[in-house]
């Protein structure tokens, strides 16, 4: 870090000010904001919207007995699983591997289409996904080609549907960060590894995975971070339904705050939520800061 | 090696990656299991293509009988497209433009002074990266009512600026770091101040940092639908996501031709921005190590 | 980066914090806004036409007044949300807006709605309005908060020529739930490619889940949604569980629409825009408006609907008096709490709802009217065959529990709806928990079993 000492104490950092207000306003505040409400029946409409009134640990009481909760922590841990830390994870190993084994010319354009769907709006991205896996979609199509079942996606399977949107969505990120892992890699090593005689399986076990495990491990934890917070694809494929089958945390906090009123039992959803991703955060920083002694 | 970090090589790797893609063969089986992957990934865009040229698009794959025009011509409106889209440019350079000053600001002191303040500083910045967005717009939208922000799109934009600084103030760093101390020295002898040494020798040497900084939040704030969804409430602020969603509410059970031209309309302008970052910042990955969701 | 760049960046950016600093004070010699909320959709135009006129009239009456219209786009429930989201907050807060009867009460507890008496007295129109309507923009503490557009009724709707190809002699008149279903079976045996008989159901089609559907069934039961003497919400009544049972009958045969279609909150369109006029759905529970969306300038026109589609009362559970269901609902014009310009605001709305609006409005969404005035009109009476048919419902209608709570009752009852025709819960669950949902909305002690 390029950087001297000196100059006129804590004046000198006053352009961090403009910074820390924001974060303190607009981030921090609604975290301490969120903590408060969910303490509080506080609702969008009825008397609990003019005068609301702390209940102390009634809403996270309600948190265990409601069914709806429950079933909301699974699908979301489901949904983190299988399209993060399975999905874009592997897969995009899997493309970034491949890419450096490929032509050229191939891997371009392939990384360009994975890459395309990533920088796409979200709210696109939502509405191509709901025609490929509605009833009458691209998906049934090639089904029905093959003579196989068709069945509605959006209905009988709803997280498996999200679950590949979402792996289609964001595999690009994994990719990119596999591809600059493995760019960075000697490769020297790869060829002594060739010179003994290992195969391309054993090659990517015992002397790839190893070497670039950090990237491995910045990877897992930002793409949980990032699929943890989906809320928009669910909401344009399934919004949640039917009968609640793919509602995950921030669907949940999303209804019962704004769809039924209830700003206070919604805020509790929504603070699982925040302190998930705190302890994920906590998790990240802890492997960076060792990466870096 | 960190994410984050890797910001800061904006460094071609392609440099690197030829060499190493020289001693590998190119494979067969490679290039087809990719071409394989690729094509699952092309299929739900390619029905975005295909529907907005099909005047009676339905969820289906298919090549339109007479490929036509007409879908575009009939949502190119000033109240459908034009507003919607200006708002949103509003709303994303705003945000954009708020981000990066702040983040400069921020990332000066960070990277030329040394102090105890700087590392716990870094992590709680990339710890506010790791908060998931989605889990706070309830108690957001709760502090906006409080403040009489809601539906306001100065409010608006200092929120998202806020959401996307932490990961702007990572990467600003990193790219002022790579900026030798040693020529704003020459500057400070000349009787320079800091400030001064900063917009004169300093930004010019990393305007292409600043640009993929910029680009990057720019690209972000476009795709976001859920923040502009809650707080900003009457028609005339509404960005492209926004009506592009009440459209799908409205016509999308008809109009599919329709909603995938105004998908397509909305998307260009972030696809062609991250060609350009992809090109001219020389790395995609100065994108991939920054992002989230 | 180029420095004049960054200049104008920090420009806008400091331009932009001065704006927010300022937001919140509007200077005062700006002319005098008037904000109005209201729902708009591709299928429903009504009440934008009405409020454009309403516009062009008041501000030429009212000179240096500006009536900003602010239509949401969007579905009942989306309306409902967006516009609660608005009303929280003193700053966005409308002064006039379209709101639904059953959110009055909440929304008079919430301190939203402005206490309208005062200016009623002076408004002549106001005697006109019948009793029953009126009550619906009445508070708990007898204030007149809002002021009604009109009413409805619900009924079966159905197809003369799908009926009469399964040898339904028409018009068809079922007396009992077993009616419906023998009837339905009958269609569905004979053409297997048409819905026999539909019922909205789950969270997709929110209020029209239980408007058009579940309370039909469970007011034919003898049952009750809420005890209205004794101010208690009633649960694990055997009527609620029936009414589950005989949805659950309707989408396990396919007698129903799929329940994947049922999910769809746009599924209320293909019913009146495809289903209806092709001739693939038997029969339906809709509103008394139904005609508005098929009669000329309407979003499905349909010349010749008049002569297809017939109207029946929904019979009770097993023909037990009065024989018939129907429920009631209606929307209404109400005035923000926070409003800067009451009188403004009144005299706007009186305008919006002069005998000419209100009849061009009725006409135009074949409302019921609640005016005597818009009701004597001849144009009125022969906007189509069905006027009086429906209207004559009103005699057995219900309404809604008119309690702050009965958004959220809704709420679990669609989920409830939601369970039983996916196949999630058997309808003896479903109703457990809704009971258990009830008594965590309500407290225990607001609760009676029946």
């Amino acid at each position: 870090m390029p950087a001297r000492t000196g100059g006129r104490g804590l004046l000198r950092y006053l352009p961090v000010v403009p910074a820390v207000l924001l974060l303190v306003v607009f981030l921090a505040g609604p975290v301490l904001w969120a903590f408060h409400a969910s303490f509080t029946n506080a609702g969008l409409t009825g008397r609990n919207a003019r005068s609301p009134e702390w209940i102390g640990l009634e809403n996270y009481l309600r948190l265990l007995v409601d069914p709806v909760f429950p079933l909301s922590l699974g699908l979301t841990v489901l949904f983190v699983l299988g399209s993060a830390v399975l999905g874009q994870n592997l897969l995009g190993l899997a493309l970034a591997v491949l890419m450096r084994r490929a032509r050229r010319a191939v891997s371009a354009v392939v990384g360009t289409t994975v890459v395309a769907a990533w920088v796409l709006p979200e709210i696109v991205a939502a509405f191509a996904a709901y025609a490929y896996f509605s009833r009458d979609g691209t998906l049934n199509q090639l089904l029905g080609g093959l003579g196989l079942d068709q069945p509605d996606w959006l209905y009988s399977w709803p997280m498996a549907a999200v679950v590949l949107a979402n792996i289609w969505r964001g595999t690009a990120f994994s990719m990119l960060v596999y591809r600059a892992a493995l760019n960075d890699m000697p490769t020297e090593v790869a060829e002594a590894a060739q010179m003994d005689g290992a195969v391309g399986w054993q090659r990517l076990a015992f002397i790839t995975l190893p070497m670039i495990r950090g990237s491995v491990a910045t990877n897992l934890m930002l793409i949980t971070l990032q699929t943890l917070a989906v809320f928009t694809l669910i909401w344009v494929m399934t919004a949640g339904g039917p009968a609640n089958a793919s509602t995950t945390l921030p669907v949940l906090a999303y209804q019962e705050a704004f769809k039924f009123g209830d700003i206070g039992y919604g805020t509790a959803v929504a603070s699982v939520l925040i302190l998930l991703g705190g302890v994920f955060g906590a998790v990240y920083i802890r492997l960076l800061r060792e990466a870096k002694r | 090696m960190t994410a984050p970090a890797k910001a800061s090589r904006a460094a071609p790797p392609g440099a690197t990656s030829g060499r190493t893609r020289a001693r590998y063969r190119s494979s067969t089986p490679a290039d087809g299991s990719l071409l394989l992957l690729g094509a699952c990934f092309l299929l739900p865009l390619l029905w975005l293509v295909l529907a907005s040229l099909d005047t009676g698009a339905g969820h289906e794959t298919r090549v339109p009988a007479q490929a036509s025009l007409e879908n575009f011509a009939a949502i190119t409106t000033p109240g459908l497209l034009l507003k919607p889209l200006w708002n949103s440019l509003v709303l994303s350079s705003g945000t954009a433009a708020v981000t990066l000053v702040a983040a400069v600001l921020a990332a000066y002191p960070l990277s030329r002074y040394r102090s105890r303040f700087n590392t716990p500083f870094m992590y709680a910045v990339l710890f506010g990266t790791c908060l998931p967005i989605t889990a706070i717009m309830v108690p957001v939208y709760g502090l906006f009512v409080q403040l009489e922000l809601l539906d306001s799109m100065p409010a608006t934009i200092l929120f998202m600026a806020t959401t996307a600084l932490p990961m702007a103030i990572w990467m600003t760093r990193n790219f002022m770091d790579a900026v030798p101390v040693s020529l704003e020295e020459a500057a400070w002898v000349d009787g320079a101040s800091r400030m001064t040494a900063l917009r004169t020798i300093v930004l010019p040497l990393m305007r292409q940092g600043l640009g993929v900084v910029f680009i990057f939040v720019f690209i972000q704030a476009w795709g976001n639908f859920f923040v502009p969804f809650v707080l900003l409430l009457s028609e005339a602020n509404q960005p492209a996501a926004v009506s592009i969603f009440s459209f799908f509410g409205q016509h999308g059970a008809v109009a599919y031709g329709q909603l995938a031209a105004f998908s397509i309309l909305y998307s260009l302008p972030v696809l062609a921005l991250y060609v350009i970052v992809a090109r001219g910042a020389g790395s995609s990955f100065a994108l991939s190590g920054a992002v989230r969701g | 980066m180029r420095r004049p760049a960054l200049k104008t960046m920090s420009l806008i950016a400091s331009a932009l914090i001065v704006l927010t600093a300022c937001t919140p004070a509007a200077p005062e010699d700006r002319p005098k806004t008037l904000k109005v909320v209201y729902q708009k959709t591709d299928s429903f135009t009504a009440l934008e036409t009405m409020f454009q006129a309403a516009k062009q009239e008041f501000e030429a009456a009212n000179p240096g007044v500006l009536v900003e219209l602010q239509p949401i786009q969007g579905n009942d429930d989306d309306y409902g949300t967006k516009l609660a989201l608005a009303l929280r907050s003193p700053s966005t807060a409308p002064d006039v807006f379209y709101e639904d009867t059953f959110k009055v009460r909440s929304d008079v507890d919430a301190g939203y709605l402005l206490k309208l008496d005062s200016h009623l007295e002076g408004w002549g129109d106001w005697d006109k309005f019948d009793d029953g309507a009126k009550a619906a923009g009445r508070a708990d503490d007898g204030g007149t908060y809002a002021v009604p557009l009109g009413t409805d009724t619900r009924a079966i709707w159905y197809h003369r020529k799908v009926l009469e190809a399964a040898g339904i002699s028409v018009p068809w008149e079922p007396r009992s739930w077993q009616d419906i279903l023998d009837t339905a079976r009958k269609i569905k045996a004979n053409d297997p490619s048409v819905v026999p008989f539909s019922m909205y159901a789950g969270k997709g089609t929110g209020e029209g889940t239980v408007m058009q559907g579940f309370y039909e069934l469970l007011y034919g039961t003898g049952s009750t949604l809420y005890d209205e003497e004794n101010k208690k919400w009633v649960v694990g009544s055997a009527g609620f569980k029936d009414s589950l049972a005989f949805l659950k009958t309707l989408y396990d045969e396919g007698l129903a629409v799929t329940p994947a279609q049922a999910l769809d909150a746009n599924v209320w369109k293909k019913v009146f825009g495809e289903w209806f006029p092709n001739g693939k759905l038997g029969a339906t529970v809709e509103g008394s408006y139904a005609p508005s969306f098929w009669q000329d300038g309407g979003s499905y026109e349909w010349p010749g609907y008049e002569q297809e589609m017939g109207v029946a009362p929904f019979p009770t559970q097993d023909g037990r008096a009065p024989g018939a269901v129907s429920m009631s609902g209606g929307w209404t014009l109400a005035i923000g709490a926070g409003t800067k310009e009451p009188d403004l605001a009144f005299s706007f709305l009186s305008t919006a709802m002069s005998r000419e609006n209100s009849l061009a409005f009725t006409l135009d969404s074949s409302q019921i009217a609640v005016r005597s005035d818009v009701a004597d009109d001849s144009g009125y009476q022969a906007a189509n065959p069905f006027v009086k048919d429906v209207s004559e419902l009103v005699s057995v209608t219900r309404y809604r529990p008119a309690t702050s709570d009965y958004p959220r009752i809704s709420a679990a009852v669609q989920e409830a709806t939601e369970a039983v025709i996916t196949g999630a819960r058997s309808p003896e669950q479903a109703a457990g928990d809704y009971d258990a949902a009830v008594t965590d909305i309500v407290g225990g002690d607001n609760t009676v079993r029946k």
